[in-house]
Protein backbone atom coordinates (compact mmCIF):
# COMPACT_ATOMS: atom_id res chain seq x y z
CA UNK A 1 0.00 0.00 0.00
CA UNK A 2 1.04 4.03 -0.82
CA UNK A 3 2.43 6.17 1.79
CA UNK A 4 0.48 9.13 2.41
CA UNK A 5 2.49 12.22 1.75
CA UNK A 6 1.19 15.70 2.22
CA UNK A 7 0.87 18.64 4.67
CA UNK A 8 -0.63 18.82 8.07
CA UNK A 9 -3.98 20.39 9.08
CA UNK A 10 -4.45 20.49 13.13
CA UNK A 11 -7.55 20.34 14.07
CA UNK A 12 -8.84 19.76 17.99
CA UNK A 13 -11.18 17.51 20.28
CA UNK A 14 -14.70 16.24 19.45
CA UNK A 15 -15.03 17.56 15.84
CA UNK A 16 -18.58 16.47 14.76
CA UNK A 17 -19.72 15.62 11.65
CA UNK A 18 -21.56 18.66 11.52
CA UNK A 19 -18.15 20.83 11.34
CA UNK A 20 -17.00 18.45 8.66
CA UNK A 21 -20.04 18.82 6.74
CA UNK A 22 -23.16 20.71 7.73
CA UNK A 23 -26.70 19.46 7.76
CA UNK A 24 -27.95 21.55 5.00
CA UNK A 25 -25.03 20.08 2.42
CA UNK A 26 -26.09 16.68 2.71
CA UNK A 27 -28.31 16.62 -0.12
CA UNK A 28 -25.92 18.21 -2.62
CA UNK A 29 -24.96 15.85 -5.41
CA UNK A 30 -22.47 13.14 -4.08
CA UNK A 31 -19.42 14.43 -6.79
CA UNK A 32 -19.49 17.98 -4.92
CA UNK A 33 -19.51 17.08 -1.19
CA UNK A 34 -15.98 17.84 -1.69
CA UNK A 35 -16.53 21.59 -1.38
CA UNK A 36 -18.66 21.51 1.73
CA UNK A 37 -14.69 19.79 3.44
CA UNK A 38 -14.94 21.14 7.32
CA UNK A 39 -17.09 24.04 6.33
CA UNK A 40 -18.36 23.99 9.62
CA UNK A 41 -15.28 24.06 11.32
CA UNK A 42 -12.54 26.39 12.67
CA UNK A 43 -11.00 26.09 9.27
CA UNK A 44 -13.92 27.18 6.96
CA UNK A 45 -11.70 27.64 4.27
CA UNK A 46 -10.24 24.53 4.26
CA UNK A 47 -11.58 23.35 0.77
CA UNK A 48 -9.18 26.40 -0.96
CA UNK A 49 -6.11 25.43 1.03
CA UNK A 50 -5.95 21.93 1.39
CA UNK A 51 -3.86 19.41 -1.74
CA UNK A 52 -4.11 16.09 -2.51
CA UNK A 53 -2.33 13.82 0.10
CA UNK A 54 -2.58 16.09 3.22
CA UNK A 55 -3.08 14.86 6.52
CA UNK A 56 -5.19 16.13 9.41
CA UNK A 57 -4.10 15.56 13.20
CA UNK A 58 -6.43 15.45 15.46
CA UNK A 59 -7.65 15.13 19.04
CA UNK A 60 -10.08 12.84 20.86
CA UNK A 61 -13.34 11.62 19.61
CA UNK A 62 -12.90 12.96 15.70
CA UNK A 63 -15.81 12.73 13.88
CA UNK A 64 -18.67 11.94 16.64
CA UNK A 65 -22.51 12.88 15.79
CA UNK A 66 -24.29 12.00 12.37
CA UNK A 67 -23.90 8.93 10.72
CA UNK A 68 -23.51 10.81 7.50
CA UNK A 69 -21.17 9.09 5.28
CA UNK A 70 -21.17 12.68 3.33
CA UNK A 71 -18.64 13.41 6.50
CA UNK A 72 -15.54 11.26 5.18
CA UNK A 73 -16.58 11.18 1.77
CA UNK A 74 -16.03 15.30 1.67
CA UNK A 75 -12.59 14.56 3.34
CA UNK A 76 -11.54 12.27 0.97
CA UNK A 77 -12.81 14.23 -2.18
CA UNK A 78 -11.23 16.90 -0.60
CA UNK A 79 -8.34 15.37 -1.01
CA UNK A 80 -7.51 14.29 2.63
CA UNK A 81 -4.97 11.31 2.33
CA UNK A 82 -5.29 10.12 5.82
CA UNK A 83 -6.26 11.22 9.57
CA UNK A 84 -4.88 10.45 12.47
CA UNK A 85 -6.51 11.16 15.87
CA UNK A 86 -6.16 10.46 19.50
CA UNK A 87 -9.56 7.87 19.25
CA UNK A 88 -12.42 8.59 16.24
CA UNK A 89 -16.12 7.83 17.12
CA UNK A 90 -17.32 4.78 16.04
CA UNK A 91 -19.72 5.13 12.83
CA UNK A 92 -17.26 7.94 11.60
CA UNK A 93 -13.78 5.50 11.62
CA UNK A 94 -16.23 2.43 9.77
CA UNK A 95 -17.09 5.00 7.22
CA UNK A 96 -13.76 5.83 6.23
CA UNK A 97 -12.40 2.10 6.45
CA UNK A 98 -15.78 0.74 4.12
CA UNK A 99 -15.00 4.38 1.63
CA UNK A 100 -11.43 4.23 1.60
CA UNK A 101 -10.08 6.85 3.64
CA UNK A 102 -7.58 6.14 5.54
CA UNK A 103 -7.87 6.76 9.41
CA UNK A 104 -5.43 5.63 12.06
CA UNK A 105 -4.92 6.60 16.17
CA UNK A 106 -1.94 6.83 17.17
CA UNK A 107 -0.56 7.85 21.20
CA UNK A 108 2.11 10.51 20.80
CA UNK A 109 -0.89 13.12 18.86
CA UNK A 110 0.18 15.73 21.93
CA UNK A 111 4.42 15.23 20.75
CA UNK A 112 3.15 15.38 17.53
CA UNK A 113 1.19 19.18 18.03
CA UNK A 114 4.54 19.79 19.71
CA UNK A 115 6.64 19.20 16.97
CA UNK A 116 5.25 19.60 14.00
CA UNK A 117 4.28 23.14 12.21
CA UNK A 118 0.63 22.99 10.60
CA UNK A 119 1.92 23.05 6.56
CA UNK A 120 4.87 20.77 7.53
CA UNK A 121 5.18 17.53 5.30
CA UNK A 122 4.77 14.73 6.87
CA UNK A 123 4.59 10.85 5.26
CA UNK A 124 2.26 7.98 6.60
CA UNK A 125 2.68 4.45 6.40
CA UNK A 126 -0.45 2.83 7.14
CA UNK A 127 0.05 -0.25 6.90
CA UNK A 128 3.22 0.02 9.21
CA UNK A 129 1.77 2.80 11.28
CA UNK A 130 4.47 4.92 11.35
CA UNK A 131 4.56 8.63 10.64
CA UNK A 132 7.62 10.99 9.20
CA UNK A 133 7.99 14.20 9.97
CA UNK A 134 10.17 14.88 6.57
CA UNK A 135 11.95 18.11 8.09
CA UNK A 136 13.22 17.08 11.10
CA UNK A 137 13.85 12.89 10.02
CA UNK A 138 11.86 12.07 13.16
CA UNK A 139 9.55 9.35 13.31
CA UNK A 140 6.20 8.66 15.52
CA UNK A 141 4.43 5.36 15.98
CA UNK A 142 1.08 5.15 14.97
CA UNK A 143 -1.52 2.13 15.88
CA UNK A 144 -1.69 -0.54 13.45
CA UNK A 145 -5.20 -0.90 11.89
CA UNK A 146 -7.13 -4.25 12.41
CA UNK A 147 -6.40 -6.77 9.70
CA UNK A 148 -10.03 -6.74 8.75
CA UNK A 149 -10.05 -3.19 8.24
CA UNK A 150 -6.70 -2.86 6.49
CA UNK A 151 -8.04 -5.47 4.43
CA UNK A 152 -11.05 -3.15 3.30
CA UNK A 153 -8.70 -0.36 2.75
CA UNK A 154 -6.38 -2.12 0.06
CA UNK A 155 -9.70 -4.02 -1.04
CA UNK A 156 -10.42 0.17 -2.24
CA UNK A 157 -13.75 0.20 0.41
CA UNK A 158 -16.22 -2.18 1.77
CA UNK A 159 -18.50 -2.88 -1.43
CA UNK A 160 -15.48 -4.73 -3.49
CA UNK A 161 -15.56 -7.51 -0.31
CA UNK A 162 -19.24 -7.64 -0.61
CA UNK A 163 -19.10 -8.62 -4.12
CA UNK A 164 -16.27 -11.15 -3.44
CA UNK A 165 -18.72 -12.78 -0.91
CA UNK A 166 -21.59 -12.52 -2.86
CA UNK A 167 -19.48 -13.88 -6.08
CA UNK A 168 -18.43 -17.10 -3.52
CA UNK A 169 -22.28 -17.84 -3.15
CA UNK A 170 -22.99 -17.92 -6.72
CA UNK A 171 -25.33 -14.80 -6.29
CA UNK A 172 -23.55 -11.97 -8.52
CA UNK A 173 -23.68 -12.29 -11.86
CA UNK A 174 -21.14 -9.95 -13.20
CA UNK A 175 -19.30 -11.73 -16.15
CA UNK B 1 -22.78 -14.18 29.15
CA UNK B 2 -24.81 -10.46 29.27
CA UNK B 3 -28.64 -9.69 27.87
CA UNK B 4 -26.84 -7.98 25.00
CA UNK B 5 -24.29 -11.26 24.36
CA UNK B 6 -27.43 -13.33 24.85
CA UNK B 7 -29.39 -11.87 22.12
CA UNK B 8 -26.37 -11.42 19.56
CA UNK B 9 -25.20 -15.10 20.46
CA UNK B 10 -29.34 -16.10 19.92
CA UNK B 11 -29.73 -14.34 16.28
CA UNK B 12 -25.91 -15.62 15.21
CA UNK B 13 -26.99 -19.11 16.20
CA UNK B 14 -23.98 -19.55 18.52
CA UNK B 15 -23.68 -21.23 22.10
CA UNK B 16 -21.70 -18.25 23.09
CA UNK B 17 -19.93 -14.70 22.26
CA UNK B 18 -17.87 -12.15 24.20
CA UNK B 19 -16.63 -8.73 24.23
CA UNK B 20 -14.36 -8.12 21.21
CA UNK B 21 -15.79 -11.51 19.46
CA UNK B 22 -15.72 -10.49 15.73
CA UNK B 23 -19.22 -11.91 14.39
CA UNK B 24 -21.46 -12.43 11.39
CA UNK B 25 -25.78 -11.23 12.85
CA UNK B 26 -28.58 -11.60 10.54
CA UNK B 27 -30.63 -8.52 10.37
CA UNK B 28 -33.94 -8.14 11.24
CA UNK B 29 -34.56 -4.13 9.58
CA UNK B 30 -32.36 -2.39 7.71
CA UNK B 31 -33.65 1.39 7.06
CA UNK B 32 -32.81 5.03 6.28
CA UNK B 33 -34.09 8.35 5.31
CA UNK B 34 -34.05 10.44 2.57
CA UNK B 35 -30.57 12.09 2.91
CA UNK B 36 -28.40 8.39 3.92
CA UNK B 37 -30.41 6.64 1.51
CA UNK B 38 -29.98 7.95 -1.39
CA UNK B 39 -25.44 7.55 -1.11
CA UNK B 40 -26.54 3.68 0.04
CA UNK B 41 -28.42 3.06 -2.66
CA UNK B 42 -25.81 4.05 -5.18
CA UNK B 43 -23.47 1.69 -3.11
CA UNK B 44 -25.90 -0.93 -3.61
CA UNK B 45 -25.78 -0.62 -7.36
CA UNK B 46 -22.17 -1.19 -7.21
CA UNK B 47 -22.26 -4.18 -5.86
CA UNK B 48 -24.46 -5.51 -8.88
CA UNK B 49 -26.76 -7.77 -7.30
CA UNK B 50 -30.24 -7.79 -8.60
CA UNK B 51 -32.08 -7.54 -5.17
CA UNK B 52 -32.10 -6.80 -1.67
CA UNK B 53 -31.66 -9.31 0.77
CA UNK B 54 -35.67 -9.27 2.01
CA UNK B 55 -37.84 -6.25 0.69
CA UNK B 56 -40.09 -6.72 3.76
CA UNK B 57 -37.11 -5.55 5.72
CA UNK B 58 -36.10 -3.14 4.32
CA UNK B 59 -37.16 0.28 4.74
CA UNK B 60 -36.65 3.87 3.85
CA UNK B 61 -38.40 7.09 5.49
CA UNK B 62 -38.46 10.75 3.69
CA UNK B 63 -38.39 12.56 7.49
CA UNK B 64 -35.19 14.91 7.02
CA UNK B 65 -35.95 17.14 4.09
CA UNK B 66 -39.87 17.02 3.99
CA UNK B 67 -41.66 18.82 1.97
CA UNK B 68 -38.20 19.21 0.03
CA UNK B 69 -36.27 21.88 0.97
CA UNK B 70 -34.10 22.31 -2.32
CA UNK B 71 -34.51 20.73 -5.55
CA UNK B 72 -31.69 18.50 -4.61
CA UNK B 73 -33.70 17.20 -1.52
CA UNK B 74 -36.77 16.59 -3.92
CA UNK B 75 -34.04 14.11 -6.09
CA UNK B 76 -33.35 12.33 -2.93
CA UNK B 77 -36.86 11.61 -2.99
CA UNK B 78 -36.89 10.36 -6.01
CA UNK B 79 -34.16 8.28 -5.78
CA UNK B 80 -35.88 6.49 -2.58
CA UNK B 81 -39.05 6.18 -4.92
CA UNK B 82 -37.50 4.74 -7.98
CA UNK B 83 -35.50 1.91 -5.44
CA UNK B 84 -38.43 1.58 -4.40
CA UNK B 85 -40.60 0.75 -7.30
CA UNK B 86 -37.92 -1.46 -8.72
CA UNK B 87 -36.88 -3.54 -5.53
CA UNK B 88 -40.60 -3.20 -3.56
CA UNK B 89 -39.01 -2.17 -0.47
CA UNK B 90 -41.05 -0.06 2.47
CA UNK B 91 -41.47 3.23 1.53
CA UNK B 92 -43.18 6.16 3.74
CA UNK B 93 -42.93 9.48 2.00
CA UNK B 94 -46.26 11.26 3.17
CA UNK B 95 -44.60 13.14 5.94
CA UNK B 96 -45.64 9.80 8.60
CA UNK B 97 -43.38 10.83 10.38
CA UNK B 98 -39.56 10.65 11.99
CA UNK B 99 -37.91 7.22 10.97
CA UNK B 100 -37.17 6.48 14.57
CA UNK B 101 -40.49 6.83 15.75
CA UNK B 102 -42.48 5.83 12.37
CA UNK B 103 -40.83 2.40 12.65
CA UNK B 104 -41.57 1.81 16.39
CA UNK B 105 -45.04 2.93 15.87
CA UNK B 106 -45.54 0.41 12.67
CA UNK B 107 -44.11 -2.07 14.63
CA UNK B 108 -41.64 -3.03 12.57
CA UNK B 109 -39.11 -4.67 15.09
CA UNK B 110 -39.46 -6.22 18.39
CA UNK B 111 -37.76 -6.94 21.40
CA UNK B 112 -34.68 -9.25 20.88
CA UNK B 113 -34.24 -8.07 16.82
CA UNK B 114 -31.26 -6.42 15.30
CA UNK B 115 -32.02 -3.28 13.24
CA UNK B 116 -29.64 -1.55 11.26
CA UNK B 117 -29.82 1.88 10.22
CA UNK B 118 -28.18 4.61 8.63
CA UNK B 119 -28.51 7.28 11.47
CA UNK B 120 -27.05 7.61 14.19
CA UNK B 121 -30.38 7.81 16.30
CA UNK B 122 -31.28 4.27 15.30
CA UNK B 123 -30.15 3.63 19.47
CA UNK B 124 -33.78 4.99 19.78
CA UNK B 125 -35.00 1.13 19.70
CA UNK B 126 -32.97 -0.01 22.61
CA UNK B 127 -35.57 1.28 24.52
CA UNK B 128 -37.91 -1.32 23.67
CA UNK B 129 -35.00 -4.09 23.92
CA UNK B 130 -33.88 -3.85 20.42
CA UNK B 131 -30.55 -3.96 19.45
CA UNK B 132 -30.24 -1.28 16.98
CA UNK B 133 -26.89 -0.82 15.24
CA UNK B 134 -26.15 2.77 13.44
CA UNK B 135 -24.14 2.66 10.11
CA UNK B 136 -22.83 4.69 7.41
CA UNK B 137 -24.08 4.46 3.85
CA UNK B 138 -21.81 1.52 2.93
CA UNK B 139 -22.28 -0.38 5.24
CA UNK B 140 -26.05 0.47 4.59
CA UNK B 141 -25.63 -1.27 1.42
CA UNK B 142 -23.66 -4.06 2.38
CA UNK B 143 -26.27 -5.17 4.93
CA UNK B 144 -29.03 -4.90 2.17
CA UNK B 145 -27.50 -7.23 -0.13
CA UNK B 146 -26.15 -9.70 2.57
CA UNK B 147 -29.19 -9.85 4.95
CA UNK B 148 -26.08 -9.84 7.91
CA UNK B 149 -23.64 -7.75 9.50
CA UNK B 150 -20.38 -8.16 10.26
CA UNK B 151 -19.27 -6.63 14.16
CA UNK B 152 -17.13 -6.95 17.04
CA UNK B 153 -19.07 -7.88 20.39
CA UNK B 154 -18.81 -4.53 22.56
CA UNK B 155 -17.87 -4.45 26.26
CA UNK B 156 -21.52 -3.72 27.79
CA UNK B 157 -21.70 -1.30 30.63
CA UNK B 158 -24.66 -0.58 33.02
CA UNK B 159 -26.15 2.73 33.98
CA UNK B 160 -28.00 2.30 37.03
CA UNK B 161 -31.15 5.51 38.13
CA UNK B 162 -31.95 4.19 41.28
CA UNK B 163 -34.49 6.40 43.64
CA UNK B 164 -37.28 9.16 42.97
CA UNK B 165 -36.80 12.14 40.37
CA UNK B 166 -37.36 15.14 41.86
CA UNK B 167 -41.13 17.14 41.09
CA UNK B 168 -40.03 18.88 37.32
CA UNK B 169 -37.39 16.45 35.99
CA UNK B 170 -37.87 14.82 32.98
CA UNK B 171 -36.46 11.61 30.97
CA UNK B 172 -34.61 14.33 28.93
CA UNK B 173 -33.18 16.03 32.17
CA UNK B 174 -31.99 11.85 33.32
CA UNK B 175 -30.38 11.46 29.87
CA UNK B 176 -28.68 14.99 30.05
CA UNK B 177 -26.97 14.72 32.77
CA UNK B 178 -25.67 11.31 32.12
CA UNK B 179 -24.27 13.01 28.87
CA UNK B 180 -22.57 15.29 31.41
CA UNK B 181 -21.38 12.73 33.83
CA UNK B 182 -19.69 10.53 30.87
CA UNK B 183 -18.46 12.78 28.17
CA UNK B 184 -19.22 12.64 24.26
CA UNK B 185 -16.54 10.05 24.13
CA UNK B 186 -17.94 8.11 27.44
CA UNK B 187 -18.55 5.20 26.20
CA UNK B 188 -17.63 5.12 22.68
CA UNK B 189 -17.86 1.73 20.69
CA UNK B 190 -19.45 0.12 23.74
CA UNK B 191 -23.20 -1.17 24.71
CA UNK B 192 -24.42 0.87 27.44
CA UNK B 193 -27.75 -0.63 29.21
CA UNK B 194 -29.96 1.62 30.87
CA UNK B 195 -31.79 0.30 34.34
CA UNK B 196 -32.27 1.00 37.81
CA UNK B 197 -36.01 1.66 39.45
CA UNK B 198 -36.24 5.26 38.09
CA UNK B 199 -35.48 4.25 34.48
CA UNK B 200 -37.50 0.79 34.91
CA UNK B 201 -41.12 3.17 36.05
CA UNK B 202 -40.60 4.99 32.82
CA UNK B 203 -43.48 4.86 30.46
CA UNK B 204 -41.99 3.72 26.62
CA UNK B 205 -41.99 7.74 25.25
CA UNK B 206 -39.66 8.48 28.10
CA UNK B 207 -37.47 5.50 27.59
CA UNK B 208 -37.39 6.45 24.07
CA UNK B 209 -35.68 10.09 25.08
CA UNK B 210 -33.11 8.53 27.06
CA UNK B 211 -32.26 5.60 24.64
CA UNK B 212 -32.44 8.15 21.66
CA UNK B 213 -29.45 10.12 23.19
CA UNK B 214 -26.90 7.09 23.56
CA UNK B 215 -24.86 7.61 21.04
CA UNK B 216 -24.37 11.08 22.23
CA UNK B 217 -22.04 9.11 24.17
CA UNK B 218 -20.52 7.65 21.19
CA UNK B 219 -21.73 4.32 22.38
CA UNK B 220 -22.71 1.05 19.33
CA UNK B 221 -25.71 -0.27 21.65
CA UNK B 222 -28.01 1.21 23.33
CA UNK B 223 -30.67 -1.02 25.94
CA UNK B 224 -32.81 -0.28 28.33
CA UNK B 225 -33.71 -2.57 30.64
CA UNK B 226 -36.61 -4.93 30.02
CA UNK B 227 -36.96 -6.69 33.10
CA UNK B 228 -34.64 -9.67 31.98
CA UNK B 229 -31.95 -10.73 34.17
CA UNK B 230 -28.89 -8.71 32.42
CA UNK B 231 -26.09 -10.65 33.25
CA UNK B 232 -22.77 -9.46 34.21
CA UNK B 233 -21.30 -6.47 33.01
CA UNK B 234 -17.64 -4.34 31.99
CA UNK B 235 -18.94 -2.18 34.99
CA UNK B 236 -22.12 -0.91 36.63
CA UNK B 237 -22.17 3.12 37.55
CA UNK B 238 -25.29 3.63 40.29
CA UNK B 239 -26.67 7.43 39.82
CA UNK B 240 -29.19 8.64 42.16
CA UNK B 241 -32.16 10.03 41.03
CA UNK B 242 -32.63 12.58 43.22
CA UNK B 243 -29.22 14.19 42.51
CA UNK B 244 -30.16 14.85 39.42
CA UNK B 245 -31.96 18.86 38.59
CA UNK B 246 -33.46 20.11 35.59
CA UNK B 247 -30.53 20.25 33.01
CA UNK B 248 -29.30 22.33 29.80
CA UNK B 249 -27.05 20.90 27.69
CA UNK B 250 -25.11 24.71 27.07
CA UNK B 251 -23.52 24.92 23.87
CA UNK B 252 -21.95 23.67 21.30
CA UNK B 253 -22.01 19.84 22.86
CA UNK B 254 -24.89 17.87 24.28
CA UNK B 255 -22.07 16.60 27.06
CA UNK B 256 -22.19 20.83 27.85
CA UNK B 257 -25.20 19.69 30.98
CA UNK B 258 -25.49 21.97 33.26
CA UNK B 259 -28.23 22.58 35.94
CA UNK B 260 -31.11 24.93 34.15
CA UNK B 261 -30.64 27.52 37.60
CA UNK B 262 -26.92 28.29 36.61
CA UNK B 263 -28.01 29.49 33.61
CA UNK B 264 -31.71 30.87 34.30
CA UNK B 265 -32.60 34.19 33.07
CA UNK B 266 -30.30 33.87 29.17
CA UNK B 267 -32.46 36.09 27.02
CA UNK B 268 -33.88 32.92 23.79
CA UNK B 269 -34.96 33.75 20.27
CA UNK B 270 -36.12 30.77 19.03
CA UNK B 271 -37.49 27.26 21.08
CA UNK B 272 -38.18 24.37 19.24
CA UNK B 273 -40.18 21.19 20.79
CA UNK B 274 -40.28 18.04 18.86
CA UNK B 275 -37.59 15.55 17.38
CA UNK B 276 -36.96 11.97 17.96
CA UNK B 277 -35.97 12.77 20.95
CA UNK B 278 -38.82 14.60 22.63
CA UNK B 279 -41.19 14.82 20.04
CA UNK B 280 -44.29 12.25 21.36
CA UNK B 281 -47.06 12.70 22.87
CA UNK B 282 -46.15 12.83 25.91
CA UNK B 283 -44.04 15.61 25.52
CA UNK B 284 -46.52 17.44 23.84
CA UNK B 285 -48.70 17.06 26.94
CA UNK B 286 -46.12 18.53 28.89
CA UNK B 287 -45.63 21.80 26.73
CA UNK B 288 -49.15 21.93 26.16
CA UNK B 289 -50.26 22.16 29.62
CA UNK B 290 -47.51 24.87 30.23
CA UNK B 291 -48.66 26.93 27.45
CA UNK B 292 -52.50 26.52 27.72
CA UNK B 293 -53.70 30.01 28.21
CA UNK B 294 -50.30 31.71 27.90
CA UNK B 295 -48.67 33.72 24.76
CA UNK B 296 -44.92 32.47 23.66
CA UNK B 297 -42.84 36.26 24.65
CA UNK B 298 -42.72 38.66 21.37
CA UNK B 299 -39.66 38.22 21.27
CA UNK B 300 -39.28 34.09 20.48
CA UNK B 301 -39.94 32.54 17.61
CA UNK B 302 -41.49 28.98 18.67
CA UNK B 303 -41.94 25.96 16.19
CA UNK B 304 -43.31 22.22 17.43
CA UNK B 305 -42.90 19.21 15.55
CA UNK B 306 -44.52 16.25 16.20
CA UNK B 307 -42.34 12.92 16.04
CA UNK B 308 -45.12 11.32 13.39
CA UNK B 309 -48.43 12.05 11.90
CA UNK B 310 -50.02 10.06 14.13
CA UNK B 311 -48.97 12.13 17.13
CA UNK B 312 -49.88 15.04 15.21
CA UNK B 313 -53.34 13.69 14.91
CA UNK B 314 -53.40 12.89 18.34
CA UNK B 315 -52.22 16.47 19.40
CA UNK B 316 -55.31 17.59 16.79
CA UNK B 317 -58.00 15.35 19.18
CA UNK B 318 -56.83 16.35 22.36
CA UNK B 319 -56.49 20.32 21.53
CA UNK B 320 -53.01 20.46 21.91
CA UNK B 321 -52.29 22.00 18.80
CA UNK B 322 -54.87 24.69 19.06
CA UNK B 323 -53.20 25.52 22.15
CA UNK B 324 -49.94 25.91 20.73
CA UNK B 325 -50.86 27.87 18.00
CA UNK B 326 -53.08 30.20 19.97
CA UNK B 327 -50.28 30.79 22.27
CA UNK B 328 -48.11 31.78 18.61
CA UNK B 329 -45.83 29.10 18.56
CA UNK B 330 -45.64 27.44 14.79
CA UNK B 331 -47.06 23.82 13.98
CA UNK B 332 -44.71 22.31 11.75
CA UNK B 333 -45.45 18.75 9.68
CA UNK B 334 -43.35 15.75 10.90
CA UNK B 335 -40.20 15.37 10.53
CA UNK B 336 -36.10 16.56 10.91
CA UNK B 337 -36.34 20.19 9.73
CA UNK B 338 -35.23 22.01 12.74
CA UNK B 339 -33.32 19.70 14.37
CA UNK B 340 -30.64 19.49 12.03
CA UNK B 341 -30.15 22.69 9.96
CA UNK B 342 -31.60 22.29 6.39
CA UNK B 343 -34.89 24.22 6.83
CA UNK B 344 -37.71 24.53 8.98
CA UNK B 345 -36.56 27.47 11.10
CA UNK B 346 -32.46 28.07 10.52
CA UNK B 347 -31.04 30.71 13.09
CA UNK B 348 -28.19 33.06 12.15
CA UNK B 349 -25.35 34.45 13.98
CA UNK B 350 -26.91 35.91 17.43
CA UNK B 351 -30.03 33.49 17.92
CA UNK B 352 -30.07 31.64 20.87
CA UNK B 353 -32.49 28.55 21.25
CA UNK B 354 -33.40 26.50 23.57
CA UNK B 355 -34.64 22.82 21.74
CA UNK B 356 -35.83 19.46 23.10
CA UNK B 357 -33.59 17.84 20.09
CA UNK B 358 -30.54 16.08 20.72
CA UNK B 359 -27.30 17.90 18.89
CA UNK B 360 -26.15 21.39 19.71
CA UNK B 361 -23.18 21.81 17.81
CA UNK B 362 -21.82 24.36 16.22
CA UNK B 363 -23.30 24.93 13.15
CA UNK B 364 -26.18 22.19 13.86
CA UNK B 365 -29.21 24.59 12.86
CA UNK B 366 -27.55 27.05 10.94
CA UNK B 367 -25.53 29.60 11.56
CA UNK B 368 -21.99 28.17 13.84
CA UNK B 369 -22.05 30.66 16.12
CA UNK B 370 -25.79 30.42 16.97
CA UNK B 371 -26.15 29.07 20.54
CA UNK B 372 -28.44 25.85 21.11
CA UNK B 373 -29.39 24.84 24.84
CA UNK B 374 -30.94 21.53 24.78
CA UNK B 375 -33.34 20.81 27.45
CA UNK B 376 -36.99 18.77 28.31
CA UNK B 377 -40.29 19.93 26.80
CA UNK B 378 -40.82 21.38 30.08
CA UNK B 379 -37.83 23.90 30.11
CA UNK B 380 -38.72 24.70 26.67
CA UNK B 381 -42.00 25.93 27.19
CA UNK B 382 -41.71 27.39 30.02
CA UNK B 383 -38.73 29.42 28.30
CA UNK B 384 -40.72 29.81 25.48
CA UNK B 385 -43.16 31.88 27.76
CA UNK B 386 -40.67 34.01 29.09
CA UNK B 387 -38.10 34.72 26.70
CA UNK B 388 -35.21 34.08 28.91
CA UNK B 389 -34.30 30.38 30.33
CA UNK B 390 -36.14 29.40 32.73
CA UNK B 391 -35.90 26.39 35.65
CA UNK B 392 -38.86 24.82 35.63
CA UNK B 393 -38.60 24.06 39.41
CA UNK B 394 -38.89 27.60 40.28
CA UNK B 395 -42.23 27.96 38.71
CA UNK B 396 -43.38 25.17 40.27
CA UNK B 397 -42.57 26.43 43.97
CA UNK B 398 -44.02 30.12 42.32
CA UNK B 399 -47.16 27.77 41.90
CA UNK B 400 -47.54 27.91 38.10
CA UNK B 401 -48.10 24.07 37.89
Amino acid sequence: MEKVKGCVFFLGDDIDTDQILPGYAMSVPASQLGQYALKGSSIPDFVEKVQSGDVIIAGRNFGCGSSREQAPEALKQAGVGAIVADSFAMIFRKNSINIGLPIITSECIDELKKDISEGDVVEVDIEEGKLLHVKSGKTYELNKLSPQALAIIKAGGLINRVREILRERGELDDH
Amino acid sequence: MNIIERIIADKARVPSVKAKDEITVPVDLVMAHDVTGPMAIEQFYRIGTAKVFDREKVVFVIDHNIPSSSVDSRLQHNTLKKFYREMGVKLYHQGDGVIHQLVAEEGLYKKGDIIVGADSHTCTAGAFGAIAIPVGATEMAAVMALGTIDIEVPATYLIEVKGSLNPGVFAKDVILYIISKFGTGGFTDTAVIFGGDAIRRMSYDEKMTISNMAIEMGAMISYVDQGDDIGEVEETFAIDASEIEPQVACPYSPGNGRPVREVEGTPISQVIIGSCTNGRLSDMEIAARVLEGKKVADTVTMIVVPASKRIAQQMDEKGFTKIFRKAGAIVVNPGCGPCFGAHQGLLCEDDVAVSTTNRNFPGRMGHKKAKVYLASPRTAAESAIAGYIVNSESHLQRGVD
